[in-house]
């Protein structure tokens, strides 16, 4: 008997194929699926991947901690500076990815999604600063490394699939030319290696050849998308992380290349960080979800325990937003009020001013992130340290926005 | 709420004051940035100078009524010195204020009236009329229209006569002024017509159509008034762009030597042959006010830009 | 570049000359009452000389069949003769300053967009700071200011007051140069200010367009995304962010060069360039039509093939266009 399928748009394709590909899927729940390891490919991948393997230190960088986990992020804050203050985008947001694992930042508009996926390779206006956190991938801290320092790991070990792919490709300069060009320059290959490799991606993404020398105009909005993909898979970089990648396409074109994200991701056991407001391309593709709220964590944990049995309010206030395709006709719930202002954001827990089961203790304290036995971590009063089922405590390092300090170990009310 | 009927005068009246306030907060905003209070600093004082040059310095000094010796460096009794007939620069330059003002303010209503004519019928009409009137408009963009501006000028001459006076000015500057503006509209025109090309799809259009309204109708009540922000911004860069015109054409020797403007004193000053003397002051004065009024325009088009186009803003 | 890009343009620009050969027709001969009046200012020719002038003119066939001949003639580089140059054709009159103008401004512009470009690019780069606030500052001054006025200051400066350079013309009155080299230097020192006039003033709107257009380009996605492949800054600029922001500047070099023909006329004024611009002043106080109409002709389709050019450049460097 399946599990309760999390909301989704009624995706499912008609021919027989998908369907034994999507029953494949979520037979092995999400969170028993056996962490693929990245040397599992195909062999016509594997052997693409040993011509470019000679000058690179594959797997792993020089001062890389060959146990650490993949990216651990660590009370990561980062503020805009404007013209009449600092606007907390992201304040203490933590989360750990592991090998071939797919995460998913989910949120409403500027609830610091993207902030924190750009965070990871410093690609923020000149105006944000990341004031205080870590980002760790294989245990190396890439936070306090200078801008040189950094270059060295954008794209050969964190990519990122842009939204919105007719803008994020340069419109003079042809697809191929763009796909080969990290290979070139970052890499070092000569010029005929990297167009060769170039082609072995767009088959990968299953453009056909010629079309790689057309300009970003010449193709369509998919295929676009797809030489993005192409583009972020130059490298082989650990982490791929998605920001929208399937926001501006419409839902055809969004199930062919989330399906090809999903392909990826088995035969080449890609890590992947996916950002997006839709969750039921999360419910599709990720593993585990992350949602945020005004620059905070609400709630993390694996897909299907936080979209079936959903412990923030604001999670499951945003789950029920989403029209479900089997449940019986109704009126769309919509969260009462906007989000905040984060140059003021409120006091204590975020969310407090919206939310249906505030108690005067939401408005004074942050809560502290309590994590779960099935591996849910919450940040919400409801559920304070000590609940029945936690494990873990974590006190937010955020600055404190309580009138009194956070007291782990309060007794539940 | 029981309905209440608001009469036309009210509703004029509420329109009006909303208007005015727009305005206001606009200036505000317009006079905060450093560009667009420079401009309208500059502007102000020339538009001071050019309104009243008689209280500043006097008459016109003429040939007969010149004050001083020829061509001599600034000194105290003449601070910028005199011309080849002895007139006091000083007196010449700020007269020739009001004269290069005044062209250039009605060739740029002359072009900007054209320019927002063609461009909104050919935006709103669309189809043929808008191909012949966009070919029309294509071709005065290729063309040198200086050149045509300057063969123009004395065929018109020619017709009217040349010692006649219209409107208090004399011919040759009318015709300038006229020569100007008949040349300088393409831009304005193309300019306007895209804005008018994407108003005519809104919706208020449709209504506007669907209670019958004629075409004619919709363009002055409904495209006029939603393209004068994009014409005003326009206008001033045309001002600019009029006022170096008539500088050009009087230096070549369009001007009137009577009503002398800026442009007509460096024609005097190149045809003394000051320059190769060194007679420096006899171009400087009225040099230094073209670059500063045209300068005064351009800040002030670029402010306004900023204004009505925020997406740059952020960048800067 | 597809074909049809390349056609279409051609197409465009000999209509456009056909057009701009047709308003010279006009100008001329069409307008009210002109033709008599220009031709026969002097009251005292009799009616017989008329009548002969008038023939002569072919001005007493219908208006179509004038234009037909006209088309005619002015394909053949019959132009007409000129008034003041008593008889000689308006070709011959026109060739004979065609070079020195072409040398003046072909270079000025050539200078004025390799320098305008890289300084645009460069101060947008890096913009803030004083010296980007002063370097906008003097570009917004020479943008302001009419070629010819430059010129004037250049003029004062350099050539009268310092004496560091001749004041007028194109090459020094009545000297007998011994070698090649003499003379190219004499035409070199002539050549100097009236080129650094023109070309400031070039370079003034070329780099500030370029630093607009740089600060705009480099804040689009794609540049964030070269950014995210961890590719150098400069090589950013280089390889992304110019070719696109030089698109505007290209267009505005297009459209400048009708401009430009204003300036061209006044600098040569200025500094007794014997060109087209001096020639221009001179049959416009002597009424020369014939040679007037003649240098708008020429100026006008040099325009147009200009243009033309520009066009297919801005087709190499814009795919978007070709479509």
């Amino acid at each position: 008997m399946n599990p309760p399928d999390p909301q989704r748009l009624g995706r499912e394709r008609p021919d027989a194929l998908a369907d034994e590909h999507r029953r494949a899927q979520h037979s092995a729940a999400s969170d028993d699926r056996p962490e693929a390891p990245r040397q599992a490919i195909s062999p016509s991948v594997i052997e693409a991947r040993e011509r470019t393997r000679g000058r690179r230190q594959w797997p792993l960088p020089k001062l890389a901690d060959p146990n650490a986990p993949l990216l651990v992020v660590d009370d990561l804050t980062v503020h805009y500076r404007l013209e009449d203050g600092w606007v907390r985008a992201v304040d203490g947001v933590s989360f750990r990815l592991d090998d071939g694992q797919a995460l998913g930042l989910a949120g409403e508009s500027g609830c610091g999604k993207t902030t924190t996926a750009l965070s990871l390779v410093r690609l923020l206006p000149a105006n944000a600063r990341i004031k205080r956190g870590k980002v760790e991938l294989f245990g190396i801290d890439l936070v306090p490394k200078s801008e040189s320092a950094l270059q060295r790991y954008r794209w050969r070990e964190i990519s990122i699939v842009f939204q919105g792919a007719m803008n994020a490709l340069n419109p003079v300069l042809r697809v191929g030319h763009q796909i080969a060009e990290p290979l070139e320059m970052r890499l070092g290959e000569s010029r005929g290696r990297a167009r060769r490799r170039a082609l072995e991606l767009l088959d990968l993404v299953g453009i056909p050849r010629q079309r790689g020398n057309a300009y970003p105009h010449e193709l369509s909005g998919g295929m676009r998308q797809r030489a993005m993909i192409a583009m972020a898979l130059a490298c082989d970089p650990a982490v791929v992380i998605g920001d929208e990648p399937t926001t501006a396409l419409d839902v055809m074109v969004q199930a062919q290349i989330l399906e090809l994200l999903e392909q990826l991701r088995r035969e080449l056991g890609l890590s992947l960080v996916l950002i997006t407001h839709d969750l039921s391309v999360i419910a599709e593709t990720c593993d585990r979800v992350l949602v945020m709220y005004a620059g905070m964590v609400a709630e993390e944990g694996p897909v299907r325990r936080v979209f079936a049995a959903p412990r923030h309010p604001y999670t499951t206030s945003l789950l029920r937003s989403f029209p479900s395709i089997r449940a019986s006709r109704r009126t769309l719930d919509v969260i009462p009020g906007s989000p905040p202002d984060l140059r003021n954001p409120p006091t204590g827990c975020r969310f407090h001013p919206r939310c249906p089961a505030a108690m005067a203790v939401c408005s004074e304290q942050v809560p502290p992130e309590v994590t779960f036995e099935d591996g849910v971590r919450v940040a919400c009063h409801l559920f304070p340290p000590g609940s029945p089922g936690s494990v873990a405590v974590a006190a937010p390092h955020g600055e404190a926005m309580s009138s009194a300090a956070a007291a782990p170990g309060k007794p539940p009310s | 709420m029981s309905a209440t009927t608001v009469s036309p005068g009210e509703l004029r009246a509420a329109r009006l004051r909303l208007r005015l306030r727009n305005s206001a907060s606009f200036g505000r905003r317009l006079l905060s940035r450093p560009e667009g209070l420079l401009g309208i600093i500059i502007l102000a004082f020339f538009s001071v100078l050019a309104a009243v040059p008689e209280l500043l310095v006097g008459a016109l000094e003429t040939a007969t009524t010149a004050s001083g010796s020829r061509l001599q460096p600034p000194s105290a009794a003449h601070p910028f010195g005199t011309d080849r007939l002895g007139r006091d620069m000083l007196n010449l330059t700020v007269h020739a204020t009001r004269i290069s003002m005044v062209i250039g303010l009605l060739a740029t209503a002359i072009t900007v009236f054209l320019g927002a004519l063609i461009g909104i019928v050919a935006g709103f009409l669309g189809g043929l009329v808008d191909t012949i009137l966009m070919r029309i408009t294509d071709f005065f963009l290729v063309l040198p229209t200086f050149v045509l501006a300057l063969i123009l000028a004395p065929i018109l001459l020619d017709i009217i006569g040349a010692n006649a006076q219209l409107f208090g000015m004399r011919v040759t500057l009318v015709v300038i002024v006229v020569v100007i503006g008949v040349t300088s509209w393409a831009s304005t025109a193309r300019i306007i017509r895209s804005q008018a090309l994407s108003l005519r799809e809104r919706t208020f259009v449709a209504r506007a159509r669907v209670i019958g309204s004629g075409s004619g109708q919709i363009m002055r009540r409904h495209i006029l008034p939603n393209v004068v922000g994009l014409v005003v911004a326009n206008a001033v860069l045309v001002f600019a762009g009029a006022i170096l015109t008539e500088t050009t054409l009087s230096f070549i020797g369009l001007g009137d030597p009577f009503q002398p403007s800026w442009g007509q004193i460096l024609y005097a000053a190149n045809a003394a042959g000051a320059l190769p003397i060194g007679a420096w002051w006899f171009m400087a004065w009225p040099a230094a006010s073209i670059i500063l009024v045209v300068l005064a325009f351009t800040l002030l088009g670029s402010a306004l830009d900023d204004l009505l186009n925020p997406r740059l803003r952020a960048r800067r | 570049m597809a074909g049809g890009y390349i056609g279409r343009k051609l197409l465009q620009a000999m209509a456009t000359i056909l057009a701009i050969v047709i308003l010279n027709f006009v100008l001329f001969r069409a307008m009210p009452g002109s033709p008599e009046r220009v031709l026969l200012r002097n009251p005292n020719i009799s009616a017989a000389a008329k009548a002969e002038i008038r023939a002569q003119w072919g001005l007493d066939e219908p208006l179509p069949v004038q234009l037909v001949s006209y088309l005619g003639a002015t394909a053949q580089g019959d132009l007409g003769y000129s008034f003041k140059y008593r008889g000689q054709p308006v070709l011959d009159v026109l060739g004979s300053r065609f070079w020195p103008t072409v040398i003046l401004f072909g270079l000025g512009q050539l200078i004025a967009v390799v320098v305008g470009i890289a300084l645009g690019a460069y101060s947008g780069w890096k913009r803030g700071g004083v010296a980007d606030y002063v370097g906008n500052g003097i570009s917004l001054i020479f943008y302001s200011a009419p070629y010819f006025i430059i010129g004037m200051v250049l003029l004062v400066v350099f050539a009268s007051m310092l004496g560091w350079f001749p004041t007028a013309g194109m090459s020094s009155l009545g000297v007998r140069h011994a070698t090649l080299a003499d003379e190219l230097i004499d035409f070199g020192r002539h050549l100097f200010l009236p080129l650094t006039a023109v070309a400031i003033g070039l370079i003034g709107q070329y780099s500030i367009l370029m630093r607009a257009s740089i600060v705009e380009t480099l804040g689009d996605d794609y540049v964030t995304t070269a950014r995210a492949k961890g590719l150098r800054d400069g090589y950013v600029l280089r390889a992304h962010a110019l070719p696109n922001a030089i698109l505007p500047t290209a267009s505005l070099v297009a459209i400048n060069i009708g401009y430009v023909v204003a300036g061209a006329i006044t600098v040569e004024v200025v500094f007794n360039w014997p060109g087209l611009g001096t020639l221009t002043v001179e049959a416009l106080s002597a009424r020369d039509f014939p040679v007037l109409q003649g240098i708008f002709l020429l100026l006008s389709v040099a325009v147009v093939l200009a243009n033309l050019v520009a066009d297919l450049i801005y087709g190499v460097l814009d795919p978007r266009v070709r479509a």
